[in-house]
């Protein structure tokens, strides 16, 4: 049994995905992915309870599995290329074959050093991930099913490409789960060319020109970061005789001689990552519907760029190149959280701040400090759960108000008050005390309170970040004085579950932040960062260290008894009453409507801010190219001096 | 006098309405606040909002255009609440009286309880007459009556 | 800490420092008014004025405004008594700007002219202060070695000597929060002033009103102690200096004019930002003491 989870997780899903494309019907598919994702949960669960393991598939009948990576790799390349041709994009073309001849020259050159004996090492920073993927993944691909009907009521006319969409989002979920556990660069560079092409053949679903053009720019940035991915590989082969080279837990086991291998890693994690100077792809890709965007481009496959950075964190130990990651990730979570607040799109705010949380993730792994690095994992797994709740609700908003502008959404907690609710609480999972992400914020602080340049931007990131946050759930609230909102919304019943199930886990696993650290992050920190805790830990109650320390249970505590005073004092009687507009009375049926001149109503009008003056893209757009170039090259540089 | 209406009396909060006046009454009221008079040594503050506000200062005859803002402010305030109708005009409508866009004075309009004379009305009359009223408000019971009538405007 | 002087010191931040925190506020009134050549209140004010707006019938107020207001007089609360029990600077910090998103969405969630402008200005506020009292604990951290309160009233010398920008960081602070000029642009406190109508407090009403007012009760003694951990051994010194922090932000209300937002957003980045920075750069090229 236990030799039969890894093969589920992986293939379980792709086979369920090549199979809705044959059977195309709706019934059909809907239990396919019912199918896989009860499989992936059950098998996820599984993997998290057997715990630490080692795995290597036999041969299949005659073949040797990597003759079928081999092969799979060659198609896969052989596809970039056909793409790249069809869609006449020079960039992207000559990228993929970049790529085509790197990996000919690989084979040709070092074929029996690639050879794998040590296919999939289980650790528990690979459970975490494969947990993220297989639940949040299940539960965004059921929500997808009632979305991507109505998504085709908005799109008459087009021929139906469900059965398409679907194979993708399953045969995604396999490749994440085989990149989170497989254990060699070799098979990792296939299934995060899987990602990609899954990334970048979603977010052209719509086949509209702005979608096919944010595809193709989605192509060629995560290209430069497979040339990077692969040209890590060759130098690997190139400097090792032995044929375990490509062993992960080999490479990043401590410091590690192959610095520039270590760091063409990190930049292909960048563009994975939509870091700067790659922030463009991921901005571009909220074309995409909805679920596309919860799943590859907020919660898991961005994912992919950081957990390859934290992988790599202790390889880079002590070095130069490691200040440089810090730096690199510190600047992206600046700039973009700043970026952010002039933002009127909701799902572009949503994408801003992905970027910039992983950004923090990055920087996290730069210190590389024992918290710093808890802080990074931690926060890999709570943004996860948080964003992907946003997302979700905001593509069940997106349906029902046909638009994504934060100010058409002024007062929709009249209109749709449990999405509303969902999304606050998205909100306040990403920003507030006790929970997760800021308990990961809090680690990420005190480990950086010892490195000048890296406090000072999370502590102005941090404050840029509460703004963005805090203007989108003011417009979702807004109502009128005296008007009260009622609970009833008809929303589809997956909908509803799904969200509510992913809210809960917010939720949950903020509550259970001692548990999470003490199973699943501590464990990590210790095996492969060999450094001191500095003292960080948790106890029943606390996170604590050697500087600091978050009492999370007196805080959960003292937010439930808040709650429960703020509910009992809300509840009293209220009075019929009407905005205070000066004295005038409200116009009959208009409610933000005074009598002006010539007794005609004149409305008042209210928006959000967005400080255009200030945070306009435009404006910093020039300098954060620049700075994100500089960073890589001089993260590059480092590496190879 | 209980804790309630001790603190009624000591916590006068005041919106201050010119209903038409000439300003001279609004002038008034305003030195009241100055350092010659500094009504705030009694708690009284003057807010800008009929929210926040105990005590309303009507001032000027009330005429058609600002009946129905007179009334909305009044309602707007929270129980329990005053009304001082502040110099001749907003007591009777004074000079205005039987002017066809006036109503003659703030009781035509909402329920008044103090009656300030006086054209302009002296700052100290003013302040007696808010003291007046203060212990009109301190009387006023703690819960409001079941089923009671709100207080219907002398027409 | 032993049990008991967990619940002695749990009672003074509960229920003592409100009763000093409103006898502040109090005060503060009074102190203006002889600046303007007036009287004053009574110091005991704000007790009348919690207890009528307590009476007051009829509430109008959203239901989730008011739990929101309840939320950010909780948050104050737990933030003071965070200070009390000598706990994570940083994780108070975060408590306090839990308060400050409830006030603001609270705000928000009016529709009103006068809420939504105030609450805009006021967030605006929360983006300045914010970083200013961050680097504040960064420094006592760089100094101490410690992000515990605890800690710094273990030290032998005063932390002001070396951290002198955030004293006067701290009246801006001051000045920004307890809604004093040059920086009352969301709401002003009571007296005279006023700027937009009242801000994100525009729509609350009665009761509601109280739980702010109640807040704020907790707010001052809040920014007093903080305050006091530059002068943290004796305590009285830092009291001491707390007060003379709150006295010059009382002053600068009294000579100073309103001014807009983007001065205040200007000033916050471009003057008391860099300043916080460049105190922390010097403790960082002089890492004495610390671990």
């Amino acid at each position: 049994m236990r030799d039969l989870l890894i093969p589920i997780l992986v293939l379980s899903p792709m086979a369920g995905g090549a199979l809705a494309l044959i059977l195309r019907g709706r019934a059909a598919r809907s239990a396919l992915v019912a199918l896989s994702a009860a499989a992936l949960v059950f098998a996820a669960v599984a993997l998290a309870s057997n715990g630490l393991m080692r795995y290597t598939p036999g041969p299949l009948t005659t073949i040797d599995w990597n003759r079928v990576v081999l092969a799979a790799d060659v198609v896969l390349l052989g596809w970039f290329l056909a793409l790249a041709w069809t869609r006449r994009h020079p960039g992207a073309f000559s990228l993929a074959l970049l790529q085509a001849v790197g990996f000919a020259f690989l084979e040709i050159r070092y074929g029996e050093r690639l050879r794998v004996t040590q296919g999939f090492v289980v650790d528990w920073l690979a459970i975490a991930m494969v947990l993220l993927v297989s639940i949040l993944g299940s539960a965004i691909a059921l929500y997808a099913i009632p979305y991507m009907d109505e998504h085709e009521r908005h799109h008459p006319g087009v021929p139906s490409r469900q059965p398409r969409f679907f194979a993708l989002i399953l045969v995604f979920l396999g490749a994440m789960n085989g990149l989170a556990l497989s254990n060699n660069l070799y098979w990792t560079y296939l299934f995060w060319e899987i990602t990609t092409l899954c990334c970048v053949l979603l977010i052209a679903h719509d086949g509209t020109a702005e979608a096919v053009a944010s595809s193709n720019r989605a192509l060629w940035m995560n290209l430069v970061g497979g040339c990077a991915f692969l040209a890590a590989i060759l130098m690997l082969a190139h400097a090792q005789p032995i044929g375990e080279a490509m062993a992960i837990d080999r490479l990043v086991g401590g410091p590690t001689p192959y610095l520039v291998p270590v760091a063409l890693l990190c930049l292909a994690g960048f563009t994975k990552s939509a870091q700067l100077p790659f922030q463009g792809w991921l901005l571009g890709a909220m074309v995409a519907p909805t679920p596309v965007s919860a799943l590859l481009h907020s919660s898991t496959m961005v994912k992919a760029g950081v957990y390859l950075v934290i992988r790599c964190a202790p390889a880079m130990q002590d070095t130069g190149l490691t200040n440089v990651v810090a730096l690199a990730g510190a600047f992206t979570f600046v700039a973009t959280a700043m970026v952010a607040i002039s933002q009127r799109n909701a799902k572009r705010v949503l994408a801003y701040s992905t970027i910039s949380n992983l950004g923090l993730i990055i920087a996290c792994a730069g210190l590389n400090t024992a918290m710093a690095v808890s802080a990074a994992v931690m926060l890999l797994l709570f943004h996860a759960v948080s964003k992907a709740l946003l997302f979700l609700a905001a593509g069940a908003i997106e349906q029902r108000i046909g638009s994504r502008e934060i100010e058409r959404m002024e007062g929709l907690v009249l209109r749709m008050p449990w999405t509303t609710a969902l999304t606050v609480l998205g909100v306040l999972t990403m920003l507030l005390p006790p929970f997760g992400v800021l308990v990961s914020k809090w680690a990420a602080l005190e480990s950086a309170a010892r490195e000048p340049a890296a406090m000072v931007l999370f502590v102005l990131g941090s404050a840029f970040t509460v703004l963005f946050w805090v203007r989108w759930i003011g417009r979702l609230m807004a109502v009128e004085p005296g008007r009260e909102p009622e609970m009833t919304e008809q929303m589809p019943a997956l909908f509803r579950w799904t969200m509510g199930s992913v809210a809960a886990l917010a939720v949950l696993l903020s509550l259970l932040v001692t548990q999470v650290m003490q199973r699943f992050v501590a464990p990590v920190v210790a095996s492969y960062l060999q450094v001191g805790s500095e003292g960080f830990r948790a106890t029943v109650a606390d996170l604590e260290s050697r500087i600091g320390s978050f009492p999370v249970l007196g805080l959960a505590l003292s937010l439930l008894i808040a709650v429960a005073l703020a509910v009992i004092l809300a509840s009293g009687r209220r009075a019929p009453t009407v905005p205070y507009l000066c004295g005038e009375p409200p116009a009959e049926g208009a409610e933000l409507a005074p009598l002006g001149p010539g007794d005609r109503p004149a409305p008042v009008r209210v928006s959000g801010t967005y400080l255009e003056r200030f945070f306009a893209e435009e404006r910093h757009a020039a300098w954060m190219t620049v700075g994100g170039v500089l960073l890589t090259a001089a993260m590059l540089g480092v590496a190879a001096l | 006098m209980n804790l309630i209406q001790k603190a009624r009396m000591k916590s006068p909060w005041i919106l201050h309405f010119n209903a038409g006046s000439c300003n001279g009454c609004d002038i008034e009221i305003l030195s009241c606040l100055t350092p010659v008079y500094d009504i705030e040594r009694f708690g009284a503050v003057n807010v800008g909002n009929p929210k926040h506000a105990d005590v309303l200062l009507v001032t000027g005859p009330v005429n058609r255009r600002n009946e129905r803002v007179l009334r909305n402010l009044y309602d707007q305030m929270l129980d329990p609440k005053i009304v001082v109708a502040v110099g001749t005009c907003a007591s009777s409508g004074g000079v205005f009286q039987n002017c066809y866009n006036c109503m003659g004075g703030v009781d035509k309009v909402i329920p008044v309880d103090v009656y300030v004379p006086g054209c302009a009305a002296k700052p100290e009359t003013i302040i007696e007459g808010l003291i007046l009223g203060l212990e009109k408000l301190a009387k006023m019971p703690s819960k409001p009556k079941k089923g009671a009538q709100p207080a219907e405007a002398r027409t | 800490m032993s049990t008991p002087e967990i619940a002695i010191r749990l009672f003074a931040a509960v229920l003592l420092a409100p009763i000093a925190g409103m006898l502040l506020v109090g005060l503060d009134r009074r102190i203006s008014a002889r600046l303007q050549g007036r009287v004053g209140p009574p110091v005991t004010q704000p007790f009348y004025d919690l207890v009528k707006l307590l009476a007051k019938q009829g509430d109008t107020t959203s239901r989730f405004q008011t739990a929101c207001l309840a939320l950010y007089l909780a948050s104050n609360v737990v933030s003071l008594a965070m200070v009390f029990l000598g706990q994570d600077l940083l994780v108070m910090l975060f408590v306090v700007a839990f308060g400050a998103v409830a006030y603001i969405v609270g705000g928000f969630s009016a529709k009103s002219p006068y809420s939504q402008l105030g609450t805009q200005r006021e967030m605006l506020q929360l983006l300045t202060y914010e970083p200013l009292l961050i680097f504040l604990a960064v420094g006592i951290y760089l100094r101490t070695g410690s992000f515990l309160a605890a800690d710094v009233l273990r030290l032998e010398r005063p932390l002001l000597p070396e951290l002198p920008v955030f004293a006067l960081t701290l009246v801006v602070v001051y000045c920004i929060k307890l809604r004093k000029s040059p920086f009352d642009i969301a709401a002003s406190a009571h007296h005279g002033h006023q700027e937009v109508v009242r801000g994100p407090l525009s729509e609350v009403a009665g009761p509601s009103l109280a739980l702010v007012e109640l807040a704020h009760w907790y707010e001052l003694p809040l920014l007093l102690s903080i305050a006091a951990l530059l002068w943290a051994t004796p305590l009285w010194a830092g009291v001491l200096l707390g007060l003379a922090c709150l006295l010059a932000s009382i002053v600068v209300d009294n000579v100073a004019a309103r001014l807009t937002w983007s001065w205040m957003l200007r000033f916050g980045w471009a003057v008391a930002v860099p300043a916080s920075i460049a105190n922390l750069l010097y403790l960082y090229a002089t890492r004495g003491g610390g671990s």
